[in-house]
């Protein structure tokens, strides 16, 4: 969407990207505000069951996931702010450096799902379980479709297709991958730490 | 033509400023460190729950107004997330005290 003048006080009428990407964060953090919100009801009815099995959850992999992410985030901001210099070989670097991080994430999340699944641990194995499963694998596919979408921002900027004056695209991969980020910030504590 | 983006609209070469994101990277770092500390200890309790909400309040406004660049837009568009966090993880803490008293 081309962004007009702005109405108040140096603010823009939307925020930054096409504004469709918008609709689909604000879906997005929707629905996993409900997974949250199920999952934290349900630990308050079984209290017990839930302390004892994030117990057997390996905390410094989530801890690690959540600083590779944050990372990754910030790498593509500081991609952006490259393009808006026109600097496309530094801005191509900070992104690809972004999707290396995103792929560590994948690599240690499939680490994880596999010592669960090593475990004999499946969805139906008790309740929290069910949650932590369904809603780290749910949150696991937005990290490879956000990939996908960095990967192919990484070949625009190697095509120059961006530049300082036409970046809308960049703004809304980027704020997908911010969104991804987001809710993970929230997964974390409430999956790994709080109990 | 796209709109100016937060801080990384100015050029901070040569500077030995950090940029805001940059600090907010820092922050983000800082704080998930912390969360992991306490997870370590396998600290409990409603100041320790609380203290770990407001963290994630933190991360996640800053994620959303710095990262996402909605500081810069209309009141409108920040409020919704806003709205949604402290919605979610306000409930996520009322979850916790009634699983909990």
């Amino acid at each position: 969407m081309q962004q007009t003048t702005a109405l108040t006080a140096g603010k823009e009428d939307y925020p930054p990207g096409d504004f469709v990407i918008w609709i689909v964060i604000y879906a997005e953090l929707l629905a996993f505000g409900i997974f949250f919100l199920s999952y934290a009801f349900a630990r308050s009815q079984n209290v017990e069951l839930f302390n004892a099995s994030q117990l057997e959850l390996n905390r410094t992999a989530g801890a690690i996931n959540t600083l590779v992410l944050i990372t990754s985030s910030y790498f593509v901001v500081r991609s952006i702010a490259a393009i808006r210099e026109n600097l496309q070989k530094q801005a191509a670097r900070w992104m690809w450096a972004a999707i290396g991080l995103g792929s560590i994430f994948i690599v240690i999340k499939l680490f994880e799902f596999y010592t669960k699944y090593d475990e004999g641990i499946t969805l139906s194995s008790n309740t929290f379980y069910m949650f932590y499963l369904s809603m780290t694998f749910f949150h696991f596919m937005h990290v490879i479709l956000g990939l996908v979408i960095l990967t192919i921002m990484a070949t625009k900027i190697r095509h120059g297709d961006y530049t300082a004056q036409e970046h809308d695209g960049m703004e809304t991969g980027a704020n997908y991958w911010h969104m991804v980020d987001l809710v993970w910030i929230i997964l974390f504590p409430l999956v790994y730490v709080i109990r | 033509m796209n709109q100016p983006h937060n801080e990384s609209s100015v050029s901070h070469r040569g500077s030995m400023t950090l940029r805001p994101c940059t600090l907010v990277w820092l922050a983000l770092v800082g704080l998930t460190l912390a969360m992991l500390v306490v997870g370590k200890m396998g600290l409990s309790g409603g100041n320790v729950v609380a203290l770990l909400l407001v963290a994630t309040l933190i991360k996640t406004q800053l994620v959303a107004d710095i990262f996402m660049g909605l500081r810069q837009s209309r009141l409108l568009w920040r409020m919704i997330v806003t709205v949604y966090l402290v919605g979610v993880i306000g409930l996520i803490g009322l979850a916790w005290w009634l699983g909990n008293v």
